[in-house]
Parts: structure tokens; sequence; C-alpha cells
């Protein structure tokens, strides 16, 4: 379904604040797979996400979605196939435009817009019905400005509008990350929900460790703009949060050594 | 009573640049001021057409289309090739006045003798008014083709809003809405963000043409200085217009900036006759502007204090 191959992203090259955000990274993620990515700040993983949704384009290597090369595609033509929940819910969302409106937008999402009615009666009646799905009571406030809404609300909303046809790939973009703990836990269990009923391919980013150990079927761990592990099925239903917190502290460990030492030990043990 | 219809009618003409105005800097959020430029533009192309002999309506539409160009190439500039938006502006507007003196051939194109919208109307509108030279309203005389004049941009105002209305609820609509308020989710659902920013100042520019050309046809000329400032008259406009409704909500902004091009005429019309010097009338607007721009966070202080 998705192939990364290879791809690397030097952001501000040649300069003092160069960052290389991700060094070869190589991924094959099949139809209907839940993958979850973990990292800490710097390792890539929001940039393999961007790099995948087009938001950043990469300096080489090759990304293949459901049979199509999309690496030189623009991000609003990978919108055809790919859904998105940013980490910040006024990311994705228009505050000012209601919440009918919003929800249209993403009901056009890869579509033709043309000079049709955003808001006709066959879509008003579908969207409260699928607003009421997600037991927030909002499917009555649809009129209303989507900014006037909690962060929760406003994330759950996202949700819905990047499933609202279901994408060939969706991409969760550490979306309960700003979120109290009981929206993100309500956002968790919608967004399985969803998964779960469409069958969708998805590839979620993460830093709980929680999340990490508890969702999907296969996790990959990142490091500093590189896949250092990759757990599926069988193995990754053992793990545990410490077991994660324990590989990590390992390699940070080895990164104290100087730079060609740690390289060594992580070509010989990872 | 006469300044009044006047007042009026300018008014109207003018909030085609506020509607203008406010694609830009509210809608896309983007300092356009190709806006001194293309009123110019829409102005000189219709007056030259108009003294060749062009149908009036034809020569309108064609300046709304001069218009869309200019836009289009602010836009262009900006989005392709990664202009600062008021640079971008800047660039097209100052390129638009050397176009303009050439579309024109000289710096002022007079139009007394020449057959414009407002004097095609009068053929309808005469008829109607039974062929009287003035028309007594509530007891003040005034002159029939003014009054053809301000019934025309009253139609024509009426219509170019509603169209506008009725476009912004539309899939593209909403989507070119979305596109200035937040680019990165409009990118994320598909949309073509540069492509919808060049629409949309296409479409603002092609208004404000639109304003310039009905001005140059009611004030019987066109002249290459006379967009100068006027960005900053529209956007007193929108701003008066936001201030008098209250409210985000489209329709309601979009009625605002009618009232608001047209109280603003008003009250300049009543600073000209109690005495203010016209010179100093650019200065006075700005000022508006400014204390306009500033007066909703010192208020939001006063609160918080």
């Amino acid at each position: 379904m998705l192939e990364v191959s290879d791809i690397a992203k030097t952001f501000n090259a040649g300069m003092p604040h160069e960052v290389r955000a991700l060094q070869g990274v190589s991924l094959t993620i099949e139809a209907g797979s839940f993958t979850v990515v973990i990292g800490g700040n710097g390792s890539g993983k929001s940039t393999l996400l961007n790099a995948v949704a087009g938001t950043v384009l990469v300096d080489r290597g090759s990304i293949r979605l459901d049979g199509r090369d999309i690496t030189s595609w623009p991000e609003h033509r990978r919108a055809a196939l790919i859904g998105r929940v940013f980490q910040n819910p006024f990311t994705g969302t228009a505050a000012d435009m209601s919440i009918a409106e919003n929800l249209a937008l993403a009901a056009r999402r890869g579509r033709r817009r043309g000079l049709g009615w955003a808001l006709g009666g066959v879509f008003r009646r579908e969207l409260r019905d699928r607003v009421r799905r997600l037991g927030m009571g909002l499917e009555d406030r649809l009129d209303n400005p989507i900014g006037t809404l909690s962060g929760g609300q406003r994330q759950a909303l996202t949700l819905l509008m990047a499933t609202w046809h279901p994408p060939r790939l969706l991409l969760l973009d550490e979306h309960t990350a700003a979120l109290d703990p009981r929206s993100a836990d309500q956002i968790v269990r919608l967004s399985e929900e969803s998964i779960a009923r469409e069958r969708l391919t998805s590839l979620m980013v993460t830093h709980s460790m929680h999340q990490a150990a508890s969702l999907g079927d296969r996790l990959i761990m990142m490091y500093r703009g590189r896949v250092i592990q990759d757990f599926r099925a069988a193995e990754k239903s053992r793990l545990r949060p410490d077991d994660l917190l324990a590989r990590f502290e390992e390699v940070r460990r080895g990164e104290q050594l100087d730079e060609p030492a740690a390289e060594l030990l992580r070509r010989a043990y990872v | 009573m006469t300044l009044v219809v006047g007042a009026w009618t300018i008014g109207l003409i003018l909030s085609l640049l506020a509607f203008g105005v406010f694609i830009s800097f509210r809608v896309f959020h983007f300092s356009d001021i190709t806006v001194d430029g293309s009123i110019t533009l829409g102005a000189s192309v219709t007056a030259v057409l108009l003294v060749a002999g062009t149908n009036p309506v034809a020569a309108s539409a064609a300046a709304f289309c001069a218009g869309l160009a200019a836009g289009a190439t602010t836009g262009v500039l900006h989005t392709k090739f990664r202009i600062n938006p008021l640079l971008a502006g800047i660039l097209v507007m100052t390129a638009l006045y050397s176009v303009n003196l050439h579309v024109m051939g000289k710096s002022n194109v007079p139009l007394l003798s020449t057959h414009t919208l407002a004097s095609y109307v009068e053929g309808f509108t005469t008829p109607l008014l039974g062929g009287r030279a003035t028309l007594d309203i509530v007891g003040w005389e005034v002159a029939s083709p003014d009054v053809a004049a301000l019934l025309l941009v009253l139609v024509v105002v009426a219509l170019v809003a509603g169209v506008l209305y009725a476009f912004f609820r539309t899939n593209l609509g909403t989507a070119m809405r979305a596109t200035g308020q937040n680019p990165q989710m409009s990118q994320a659902l598909g949309v073509n963000v540069g492509n919808a920013t060049i629409a949309g100042l296409a479409l603002a520019n092609g208004l404000v043409a639109l304003s310039g050309s009905l001005l140059a046809q009611y004030q019987g000329f066109a002249d290459v200085q006379m967009g100068i400032g006027m960005v900053v008259w529209g956007l007193a406009s929108v701003i008066i217009g936001e201030a008098l409704v209250g409210t985000q909500q489209l329709g309601l902004v979009i009625a605002g900036a009618v009232m608001g091009s047209v109280l603003f005429r008003l009250l300049v019309a009543a600073a000209l006759r109690a005495g203010l010097d016209p010179n100093d009338l650019k200065l006075v607007t700005a000022a508006f502007v400014f204390v306009a721009l500033i007066l909703p966070e010192l208020v939001r202080r006063r609160v918080r204090t």
C-alpha cells in the first residue's frame, strides 16, 4: 500500500543550523495495517509523516502509495488519497467557518469543487447523522463557528473530516498531544473505531509510550532520522511502555559515545 | 439634494471597491494594494472603449476582465515566485501606472460627449419618469439623469452583492474562504492553495476595476491619478461596515461593506461641505483607518485594566 524507499530530507542544508531530519528511511506498510511511529523530539517522525503527506518534498528516495509514485505530487493532489489529522486542533479546522462548512470542505476532498451549493439538503442530513454518531451533541450546533468548540470536539470533527470519504491512507500526527487526558482517550477511541470500521490503512505518530504500546499492530521506533526498530504483530502485542523506555535509554546511552563509535554499535546491535 | 444623491451614487459605486478590498484583505488576509492601479485600469479601459464607440455594457465588462488580469498577475507573483504580498501588489500597481497611460494614450480622457452606461440607462428611465427633466422627491428637486444613475448603480451593486454571496456559499467559494483562513488545512483537504489565491485576487481586482469603470462613467472622465489612496478608502468602508453589522456572518458583512461605503462617502461630502480642505482628504482618511485599526486593541486593554 505505502512504500517509502530510502527517503532523506535535510533542512537548511549547508547552514550552521542544518537539520538532517530523515537519513534514509525505508518502510513498507501493508493495506489495512495500523502502524504506530514513536520517537523523541528531532527523531524525524513528524518529518516522515509530512513527507508522506507532501507537506515537505524529500531530497532523495521515492514514495509510492496505492501503486502510484507520488514522490513529486504536491500536497493538495495527494489529498485525494490521504486523510490527515494534525496535532493542533486549530490546524485541522477553519475557526470562523461553521461546523457544516468545515465538513462540506472535507466532503469534496479529492473531488472537483464546482459551483454547486456547499451545503445541500442531502449533505446536511448525512452530516447530522454522522456528527450525531460522535456522541458529543454537536448535531444541533452545525451552523456554529467551529472555533467556539473545545479542542477535543474540534479534533473529533477533524477525524470525521479526514475519514468522511475513507482515505487510502490515514495519517494521525500526534493528534491527541494537545488535549487533556479525558479528551485524548475519547479521540483515541473514536480513531480506533473508525479505523476498524473502514479497515483503514493508518500511520500514527505519537510520543506517548502508552499509546505506542497499546495501539496498532505494528510499531516503528525512530531516532535521529532513522528507523531503529520495527516490532510486528506478536512481538508488538507483548510490548509494554517500560520496554519501550528501556529501549530508548539504550540508544541514548549509545549516543554518548562519539559518532563513529555509536554508528559502529548501532550497526552491530540494532 | 443633488449633493446627497451624488454622494449616494458614488458611495454605491465605491462599494464594489469595498467588495474587492473585503475579498483580498478579509477573506484572503492578503494586503493587496494592486487596487490603486486596478481601479484606474478599469476606468481607463472603459474610457478608451467608450470613446471608440463601444457599447457601455461591453466596455464595463472589459474593465472587469482587465481587473481580473491585474489581480491574477499579483497572485502569480506571490504564489509562483514567492514575493511578499505587499511587494507583489506594489510591483503590479507601479507597472499599471504605465499600462494605464498607454491604454489612454494621455493622462486624462474626458467622456462628456460619449454614450456612457448612465446615458444608456436614461434611455430606459426617461419614458418611465414621463420625460421630465427634474424629479420631485419629497419636496426636493432632483435632475432625472441623477436619479437614473443612482437607480442603475443600485441595481448593479445589488446584483454583484447577491452573486458574491451566492458564490461564497458554493463548493468553490467555500474552498476559497477556507484557503484564506487556514491554508494548511485547505491544502490537506485537496485545495490548490496557490490557484485559489490567484483566483481570489483576480476576482477582487475585477470588482475594483468594475468600480473604476462605473466611476469614470459617472464623473465623466478617467484620470491616471484617480486610483491614489483608493485601497485605504476601500478599507475604511469595510471597517465601517464591520462596525455597523458587528458580526462575521458573510451576508451581513457584504451588506455592511455597502453601508460602510455609502456612509463614508456621505461623511466625506458633509465634511467637505463643512469646510474641510479637499487636500486634507487623504490624510484624514488614512488617520481614520489608523484609528479604526488600533481602536479594538485599545478598548480591549481598557477593559482588562
